[in-house]
């Protein structure tokens, strides 16, 4: 019913510029639109309907429609919904009026299929190069289907280097990055400081960018992806294993049975549990405190040991396949987890009453790095940023997937919107939590791990999948395609927006601050980057130019 | 012969503060380890890092080569002497050659080495480091000066054995200031040493190490040396001017005694260190400049006799 009545207020505002509408289920809306008209829709989304922007798509379609494709997704949490305006444009024209302006939070999705895909965003307030390396070529738009998936284009040129702005007037450049020892991975913050005090920043980031989404989409297969999509991350991998699969569920219209989905809740969860127990001890460490740094590792650790008996794996569980799951929880794990939980609920309880009344954490800690409600819905923040100033948004309880429809629990929100509200926040959803896990293990009922799929997946159909990674939603949009595998996938981490909302959270603050708000939002640069590590087998000593590494990358894919 | 003996004296306590300093630091990691649930380093690991730094390769990377040679070598010197003129469980073997006085020139000195150090590597967190140095330096140094100062009022002397010696509490009337004094270094000590939650100038998660961040080698190892002994040192004068009970024991005694106490120090900066996190600048700046007035007002008690 949602669905229905936020297309006809659209239809009656906008009327033949709509073009088609989809509601493949009532929390779902797909409309397509002129181009033309793509700007003011999302303006009116965004700003009189309130819709929270999600993420913006582009898509190479030229094979199949001969032209191209944008989406915005946007999403609506109170109601329920879900929806993508999609727009397609001449294949030799493709750009259409930038939507960053009205909508800030577009600002690096606009950026990113103007690098990928090559669609120009026309009027972008900020139209500088997001993930591309520096060398690449203006003209090769590696997500474009005629660009094959190995191969360096002609003109790339290693030694061109990124062209920052100028600093502000009286202010020193600090570079925060690439390599710093809070940041675990690479991205480079260029830090306008003055005095002590951050005036600004430029961002850098995308140094690892891995290409997964185009792997997927040119040698991969429906099935081998999840396991390609757990490997984004190596925190909350779990959940892009999880959100890929419901995406292509979702466009499939299949229904994984009742038991697979109590026990992708219960490894979400599990997931949930370590990634903030591992927060709280890094938000500790980044302001000193390692005591409580440790203690929380050594708390935590029986997660991962309990992670590994069910699954085989500390981190990494290969939980899913499109329609079900690929292993079981079995009545002995049932028992050792319910003990792992118990021990933890006990620990952990210590530890928060430990951190409530430490008041010298709260005098580093509170007033820091403030997100309030209006930034919040500016950036689109999310997770425990967005929940930590009083936005109450979960897609747990929002947009509900796997089991969390049949649990109880509460949404965990502070009002301060500082990273003490944060720390605050992530403490107390462990405990929500281990209350999920309990209720999946009581409700754990018998039955197949997998739905029986007979047929094809269909093809060119739609997928929207949001799952709540620790660190806020994470959003997966699927396109379905020929040959066992989609034709656009498109991850979007919650650190994609809640980067964006760094710099108006550290503006004007000392720069000892800056480390632990850049921390609380708990940033996953291989996330946004999506990238994966390097593992380094080697005896000898060798050491490796950057041609070599690239030669040795390109052999062993041949 | 007495200045055989001098010479003596001043060697035997420069190899005491070589050889005791980095097991302190031992003391320091091992039990810091055990308050987290670890395992820890063995006792003796410091010296292990420190040979090793020393058998690497000098490199010399920044920008003004000669002052950071000059700089970490004046670093380590100025310790050393300060060894010399501190009493380490017997007599200072330099007491007639210096008084507090010097000291405290010394002991400034080291920060300053520690400052230059930074600035002429020039790298902008050096600078960054360098510069939270010199803040903190010109607020923490005066409340050492006035500790110092109030025992020499008290004596009416500058002479290193009679300040060195309990002197805060030598009033005529009852040790007002000396109590005061005792609590406002108590509050700065971990300042002075620049552990936890004061270690603002190297803040290794924020300004990665601050002034020693381009250093490595046997640069690296005598400034991490001069870190080591300013614990040792710091902790011994603290001994000598608010814990001197027993210090004129027999030889043993009194030195077991001393160096007992020293340990204790050691244990309780550990402790802190372990269990506090890290302040900003702004606000260290003003709880430093708050502690350093009533050190002023303990000064002016002092001088009224009390």
């Amino acid at each position: 019913m949602v669905a229905r009545e936020k297309l006809n207020q659209l239809k009656a505002r906008f009327g033949p510029a709509i073009q088609r509408a989809d509601l493949p289920a009532d929390d779902r809306l797909y409309l397509f639109v002129e181009p033309a008209a793509m700007a003011d829709i999302c303006q009116c989304l965004f700003g009189e309907l309130r819709a929270r922007y999600v993420v913006g798509i582009g898509a190479d379609d030229r094979p199949h429609s001969g032209s191209f494709l944008v989406a915005h997704n946007f999403a609506f949490d109170t109601d329920h919904l879900l929806g993508s305006v999609l727009t397609y444009l001449p294949a030799d024209r493709p750009a259409l009026p930038s939507i960053a302006r009205h909508v800030p939070a577009a600002n690096w999705s606009e950026r990113e299929f103007r690098d990928l895909v090559g669609i120009e965003p026309v009027g972008h307030p900020f139209p500088k190069r997001l993930i591309l390396p520096d060398g690449w070529p203006e003209d090769a738009h590696p997500l474009r289907k005629d660009q094959p998936w190995n191969e360096v284009p002609a003109g790339y040129d290693a030694d061109r280097e990124f062209a920052f702005d100028d600093p502000p007037e009286g202010c020193v450049v600090v570079p925060f990055g690439p390599f710093h020892p809070t940041l675990d991975e690479p991205a480079h913050f260029r830090l306008y400081v003055e005095g002590e005090v951050v005036r600004g920043c430029e961002y850098r980031g995308f140094m690892v960018h891995r290409g997964i989404e185009k792997l997927a989409e040119s040698v991969l297969t429906y099935n081998d992806i999840p396991m390609a999509a757990e490997r984004i991350c190596g925190i909350c991998g779990c959940v892009h294993n999880v959100a890929y699969a419901q995406a292509v569920e979702r466009a499939a219209t299949l229904h994984p049975p009742p038991r697979a989905e109590y026990i992708r809740t219960v490894m979400l969860e599990l997931e949930r549990l370590h990634s903030h127990l591992l927060w709280v001890g890094l938000a500790c460490h980044i302001v000193g405190f390692d005591t409580l740094f440790m203690q929380s590792f050594r708390i935590r650790e029986p997660v991962m040991w309990i992670a590994e008996r069910i699954s085989g794996n500390r981190k990494t569980y290969a939980l899913c396949v499109i329609g079900g799951v690929r292993w079981d929880i079995t009545p002995e794990l049932k028992a050792e987890l319910r003990q792992v939980l118990t021990q933890l609920e006990t620990e952990w309880t210590a530890v928060t009453h430990a951190i409530e009344s430490d008041r010298n954490l709260q005098q580093r800690m509170r007033g820091v790095g403030i997100a309030d409600a209006d930034l919040v819905r500016k950036w689109a923040l999310l997770g425990p940023v967005a929940r930590a100033a009083g936005v109450a948004i979960d897609s747990r309880r929002d947009h509900p997937y796997a089991a969390y429809d049949r649990v109880e629990f509460d949404v965990i929100t502070a009002s301060d919107g500082d990273v003490w509200s944060r720390v605050v926040v992530r403490a107390l959803e462990v405990f929500q939590s281990i209350r999920i896990i309990r209720q999946c293990l009581d409700r754990l009922e018998p039955g197949p791990l997998q739905a029986e799929i007979h047929d094809e997946l269909p093809i060119g159909r739609i997928g929207l999948s949001s799952v709540e990674a620790p660190r806020g939603e994470s959003h997966h949009f699927v396109m379905t395609g020929e040959n066992h595998r989609p034709r656009r996938w498109r991850v979007r981490a919650p650190t994609y927006q809640n980067l964006q909302g760094i710099p108006a959270m550290i503006k004007d603050q000392q720069l000892a601050d800056m480390t632990i708000t850049l921390g609380s939002i708990d940033p996953c640069f291989s996330c946004t980057d999506r990238l994966e590590a390097i593992d380094i087998r080697s005896g000898q000593l060798r050491v490796y130019s950057q041609e070599d590494l690239l030669k040795l990358a390109k052999d062993q894919w041949q | 012969m007495k200045t055989a003996f001098l010479i003596a004296g001043a060697f035997a306590n420069v190899l005491l503060v070589l050889l005791l300093a980095p097991w302190f630091e031992g003391i320091l990691r091992k039990l810091t380890a055990q308050l987290q649930s670890r395992q820890g380093p063995p006792l003796r690991q410091p010296f292990f890092d420190l040979l090793k730094l020393l058998g690497k390769e000098d490199l010399e990377t920044g920008e003004m080569p000669a002052v950071q040679r000059a700089a970490t070598y004046l670093g380590l010197a100025a310790v050393l002497t300060t060894a010399c003129l501190i009493p380490l469980g017997f007599g200072s073997p330099l007491n007639g050659a210096g008084d507090v006085i010097l000291l405290i020139y010394l002991l400034t000195f080291c920060s300053v080495c520690t400052l230059m150090a930074g600035l002429a590597s020039g790298s902008t967190f050096s600078m960054l480091g360098s510069s939270r140095e010199v803040m903190c330096l010109v607020t923490l140094e005066p409340i050492l000066a006035v500790a110092i100062l109030i025992g020499a009022v008290h004596r009416g002397s500058f002479r290193l054995d009679t300040v060195l010696d309990g002197s805060v509490y030598a009033s005529a009337a009852f040790p007002w200031s000396g109590l005061v004094i005792l609590v406002v270094v108590v509050l700065s000590m971990q300042a002075f040493l620049q552990r936890l939650p004061f270690d603002i100038p190297a803040a290794e998660t924020e300004i990665m190490d601050g002034a020693l961040m381009e250093y490595s080698g046997p640069k690296l190892a005598l400034l991490k040396f001069s870190q080591m002994a300013k614990l040792v040192l710091y902790s011994g004068l603290f001994v000598h001017l608010f814990v001197p009970w027993g210090a004129h024991l027999a030889f043993p005694l009194g030195w077991l005694l001393f160096w007992l106490k020293v340990l204790g120090v050691v244990l309780v900066v550990t402790v802190i260190a372990a269990t506090h996190a890290r302040y900003r600048i702004d606000q260290a700046i003003r709880y430093f400049a708050g502690l350093l007035l009533v050190a002023l007002v303990a000064l002016v008690l002092a001088s009224y006799g009390y």
